[in-house]
């Protein structure tokens, strides 16, 4: 017994030893994420992750550059009609499927309507469109109701977005995201295998045709270098990092701004900073309960809150975050000042007179927050106590992520809950202007504003209204906005043709080793 | 010992329905919406009531059990909500993890277990008996996570003797090397166990030792050596070999902590992350393996107890 | 005094256990007037000095909320306890009254046992897992999980141990002197199962510091804004590199408190009827 005990230990030593010195395969790119998507399928699913891993398998008619603009990807242009109701998109004829097919308007036409029927954010623009047609093997055709400015940014935003799927797929597609053996797309990389807990992989495809250009931003020249991009599961960020470190990844995503000072004088880790930065977003119940329409009890809440604190203990070194009111970022061309003023007073005394002016004595209000997310869970703890200190009876309700989805949609559950919402090109995108998602925000002004705001195609108009509905937010507070928060990820230093920083998501076509 | 066999197996089909019933029962009294998960943050109330009528997931609990216990008979475990592939799938690529993580956790254990138990027995009170003794207390004191984070902070970032985390299976490039990632896991986990087969190997020696047949051998004029180590492990053994089926249960499905540290893809760590998107048919399917396994493991035990000790009999 | 002289003579020989006794008694101290030696809130958020290394008048440096971490690990102490002695009661009086009516009650017991043997087939952890998630968090559901999951091993022990007390002689004779159910289940049993049980309930005590610390990383355990030692490692486990001390010290406050009990127990153990010895599992 003793001897097979010793010749098993010998054997795993002699196995280990050998093993420490080979390295993994070549051309395996590996990428640790904070967890599993539920699906790749990009029509249905708006989460960041599923997108960091299929905009290398799905691709849209159109993408964004460096600038945020929208540029043709699968489309090779368009022309709009002097009234803006019809557009005509030509598409490039030298698209291939994963599966071996040519793309024609067929393909697209599929998957546009299956979009706008049950995708995450088609509703937004195809409440407004009269027909999509085929009018030719490669062109499409859109009809509006009426003129919809922010079309192209809304077709450009692959998150929850008009990917483009084979007309075979798509004929049997619901509400359901679509299968993994049905993940037929048209990018540079095509799917490989899911294994639950292990990896997502995506492989090369080899009959890929890159669009023609530089590179800019997502648009021009993608060329798949890596063979393989494996997506691995790793939660735990203190593993995400000593993986990293340790050589076991290539690139590893949601690191915590504590440790960025740390990582970036590190000379085995490279830091990457996000472009567009994320903002939490304190939501407030205009269904139900206390703080339905009383917008002045609303407004001494958003002035008894001084965010700064919440941004040094949730995200860490400044230069990471900006107390920043507007919700785009400055130098976006959607930036504004309306309404800032009151962003983050942190004024109790004021708040106090304020809430007993709104008739408020005392009552319990109920603020829903999620551990799952530790930016949410510490801003909420400090909120809390800013509020408690002007009087404020918050009961501060923790729960995980699963539980306050399920209860946020029930309108008695709640008066506020965080969240945080993604970077996106165009303020129609933002949540809080979906009449649908729990806030329920659909005030008369709220609704006559935002259908000037999608029916104006002027530029310089759509940022003028765009201004008077953050004023308007300001006013009403259906929602709160924390800040913004540049995430960033690390890479190893060994890869090139990574920018100085993620436009939206990271993308490793044109990274090599 | 076949009837008793088949008696021990019959009077486990209680046993399994009422898990399966209470298992059932938790598991949707759990508030949270698999299919608000699922579709994410920007869905809307009509969206996810139109997936959760095209899931069956609306139905009246019972139907909802029925159906599954009627399936399971029929060996289909379901469908994972979050994965869109057969349990029995989900769970059979844990498996290997999981397995793979328990035996090589169960060598540790009894590489370093039994011999260190041997020993502090045969110096039964002396300082090598408090240190291995009280060293065996101190590892299992210690709370896993714990212990996993600075065993990764030492051994792969600092030293860079072995992989931080994840784990390729064996059918996978490099093969059989890739065990070489379950070395930090399985020694996390075995710090604790090993305590217990350390106290359980010198408690059950030092019992046998005071009984009689070994008292005679020392009689005999045996060197003491012998008899220790004839004598008195074989006999130890048979207590030892009880601890070891229900380590082994338990380091299936108690790996969870150390799985998520390492992020393993073991089935500790599909528990906790189907829990948590409430992907139901795959905690069920867990959950009834898991209990299965042990009834067996309990099973098989008894039975080798009694073809190891003449003195036990199956009743 | 004399309890003095009697700890004294239990733990003679003992000296490491006699150090991890003196080392409860000092948490427990520390528990008990946890207001008077935190020198801060340890709710206050300060962002100005967060992630501060330790010194004065930060003992335990502070976290990333700028919250001192002494004071913490202070009222840490008291949950620990709190956790502990709950965690104990409940499985001693589920799993108690469970295995002692079972053994002495033979129909009834059939049944019991019956369920208490479908709980013992899910791992503790798991069953704990799911419950916690059923319930909510909070220091009550905390301690009657890990509570019911430790009764079903305590109501097997104290099944057997009632088992072979039914068949001794003294009980015949009370029964004989016409006693009755509850005077024999309360004057004549359970004095007898005292000691065995009181080594359990150190096992116990000791294992529920490790399970809720387990459950508190996992993100299901006590509610994180409450100062536990579990919550602080799991909360500040990302500044292993960053901030190390975050995770030194509540670290070793739960190995020594771990330690200390299981030391004691062992102890205790040794000094237990020898009938029931080997009923009794712990480390």
């Amino acid at each position: 017994m003793k001897r097979i005990t010793w010749m098993k230990f010998g054997i795993i030593i002699t196995v280990l030893t050998l093993g420490a010195g080979t390295s993994s395969a070549d051309g395996t790119f590996r990428y640790a994420t904070v967890g599993e998507p539920p699906s790749l399928d990009q029509h249905v699913l708006t989460s960041d992750l599923a997108t960091t891993i299929a905009h290398h398998m799905f691709e849209g008619l159109y993408t964004f550059n460096e600038a945020n603009e929208p540029v043709p990807l699968l489309a090779s242009g368009e022309t709009i009609s002097e009234d803006s109701k019809v557009i005509t998109i030509t598409l490039r004829d030298d698209v291939m499927f994963h599966n071996g097919q040519n793309m024609t308007s067929a393909d697209v036409v599929a998957s546009l309507n299956r979009w706008g029927e049950h995708g995450a954010r088609g509703g937004l623009l195809y409440t407004n469109v009269e027909s999509v047609e085929a009018t030719g093997d490669y062109e499409v055709t859109i009809t509006l109701k009426t003129p919809f400015g922010p079309w192209k940014n809304i077709m450009g935003f692959i998150n929850g977005g008009p990917a483009i799927y084979p007309v075979s797929i798509m004929e049997n597609a619901g509400k359901e995201p679509i299968s993994p053996e049905n993940y037929i797309g048209t990018g540079p990389y095509k799917f490989s295998e899911w294994q639950p807990n292990r990896h997502v992989e995506l492989v090369k495809f080899d009959g890929y045709v890159s669009p023609e250009g530089a590179a800019d931003g997502y648009a021009g020249m993608r060329v798949a270098e890596f063979d393989t991009l494996r997506f691995i599961p790793v939660p735990d960020v203190g593993t995400r990092v000593a993986g990293l470190k340790a050589g076991d990844y290539h690139y590893a995503e949601s690191i915590p701004g504590d440790l960025y000072a740390d990582l970036d004088a590190d000379p085995d880790v490279r830091t990457i900073l996000n472009g567009g930065p994320i903002f939490g977003l304190v939501f407030v119940n205009s269904k139900e309960g206390l703080l339905k329409d009383n917008f002045a009890l609303r407004r001494a809440i958003q002035t008894a809150i001084d965010k700064v604190p919440a941004l040094q203990v949730a995200i860490g070194p400044e230069g990471l975050w900006r107390a920043n009111g507007s919700f785009l970022p400055e130098g976006n061309v959607w930036y504004s000042e309306s309404g800032i003023e009151n962003y983050s007073m942190g004024d109790s005394e004021s708040a106090r007179m304020m809430a007993e002016e709104a008739g408020y004595t005392g009552e319990p209000i109920k603020f829903m927050v999620s551990t799952n997310y530790s930016h949410h869970y510490d801003s909420a703890v400090v909120y809390t106590r800013q509020l408690l200190e002007a009087g404020f009876n918050i009961d501060l309700q923790v729960y995980d992520w699963a539980t306050l989805i399920e209860k946020r949609a029930q309108p008695d559950q709640w008066d506020m809950f965080f969240t945080h919402h993604g970077f996106v090109p165009d303020p129609i995108l933002i949540t809080v202007m979906n009449e649908n998602y729990p806030g329920w925000w659909s005030t008369e002004d709220k609704i006559s504003l935002k259908s000037r705001f999608t029916e104006a195609s002027d530029p310089a108009e759509r940022q003028a209204i765009w201004s008077e509905i953050q004023g308007l937010i300001y006013e009403q507070v259906p929602t709160m906005k924390t800040g913004d928060i540049y995430t960033y990820n690390i890479a190893s230093p060994g890869l090139n043709g990574l920018g100085e920083a993620t436009l939206i998501w990271p993308h490793f076509w044109n990274v090599s080793n | 010992m076949l009837v008793y066999t088949f008696k021990r197996l019959l009077a486990c089909i209680p046993t399994l329905l009422i898990a399966s019933i209470l298992v059932f029962l938790f598991i949707h009294l759990i508030p949270g919406d698999p299919v608000a998960i699922l579709l994410g943050d920007a869905a809307t109330p009509e969206d996810i009531a139109a997936l959760t009528y095209e899931m069956g997931l609306d139905q009246p609990i019972w139907t909802q059990y029925l159906l599954w216990l009627g399936n399971v008979l029929q060996g289909d475990l379901g469908t994972s909500i979050f994965f869109h592939e057969p349990v029995l799938s989900v769970i059979a690529d844990g498996a290997e993890t999981s397995i793979l993580l328990a035996l090589m956790t169960m060598i540790w254990i009894v590489v370093f277990g039994i011999p260190i138990g041997i020993l502090s027995a045969t110096r039964h009170g002396s300082w090598v008996d408090q240190i291995t003794s009280g060293g065996a207390m101190l590892f299992a004191s210690i709370p896993t996570f714990w212990l996993g984070l600075y065993l990764i902070l030492i051994f792969s970032v600092g030293l860079g003797w072995f992989p931080s985390s994840g784990f390729p299976s064996i059918s996978d490039d490099g093969g059989l090397l890739n065990i070489r990632f379950l070395v930090l896991p399985s020694l996390t986990l075995a710090a604790p166990n090993a305590a217990l087969i350390i106290r359980l190997v010198r408690a059950s020696m030092l019992d046998v030792s005071r009984e009689d047949h070994v008292r005679t051998a020392k009689a005999k004029g045996l060197h003491p050596m012998a008899v220790s180590l004839r004598h008195i492990f074989r006999n130890a053994l048979i207590a030892v070999a009880a601890a070891f089926g229900f380590t082994f249960a338990a380091l299936v499905s108690e790996a969870v902590v150390t799985e998520t540290v390492f992020s393993l893809p073991g089935i500790g760590r599909l528990v906790v992350q189907s829990i948590l998107r409430r992907d139901y048919p795959v905690i069920q399917g867990v959950i009834l393996i898991i209990v299965v396994l042990y009834i067996i493991i309990n099973l098989l035990v008894d039975l080798a107890y009694a073809r190891l000790d003449p003195r036990v009999s199956l009743k | 005094m004399i309890i003095m002289q009697r700890v004294l003579w239990i733990f003679k020989g003992r000296r490491l256990a006699l150090i991890g006794l003196f080392w409860l008694c000092l948490v427990a101290v520390v528990a008990l007037i946890a207001p008077l030696l935190a020198p801060f809130d340890p709710f206050e958020i300060n962002p100005i000095m967060r992630l501060s290394e330790p010194g004065i008048p930060y003992l335990f440096g502070t976290d990333h909320f700028g919250r001192d971490s002494f004071s913490r690990s202070v009222y840490g102490a008291r949950m620990a306890i709190i956790i502990g002695l709950g965690s104990v009661s409940v499985a001693l009086i589920v799993g108690g009254v469970v295995g002692m009516l079972s053994a002495y009650f033979n129909r009834l017991g059939h049944f019991l046992m019956r369920v208490v043997d479908v709980l013992m087939a899910f791992p503790a952890l798991l069953l704990a897992l799911v419950l916690m998630t059923l319930l909510e968090r909070s220091v009550t559901n905390t301690i009657i999980v890990i509570g019911i999951v430790y009764a079903t091993t305590t109501a097997r022990i104290l099944f057997g141990m009632t088992l072979k007390l039914k068949e001794e002689v003294f009980i015949d004779a009370a029964k004989c002197a016409g006693a009755g159910h509850g005077a024999l289940l309360f004057r004549h049993i359970l004095p007898n199962l005292i000691s065995p049980i009181l080594v359990q309930a150190s096992f116990i005590f000791a294992f529920a510091q490790l399970q809720a610390a387990a459950l508190d990383f996992l993100g299901l355990g006590l509610p994180p804004e409450i100062p536990s030692w579990g919550n602080m490692l799991s909360e500040e486990r990302i500044y292993v590199t960053r901030a190390p001390w975050l995770l030194i010290f509540p670290g070793a406050l739960i190995i020594l408190s771990v330690f200390s009990m299981n030391l004691v127990g062992d102890v205790l153990r040794d000094k237990v009827d020898p009938r029931f010895k080997l009923d009794i599992k712990g480390i």
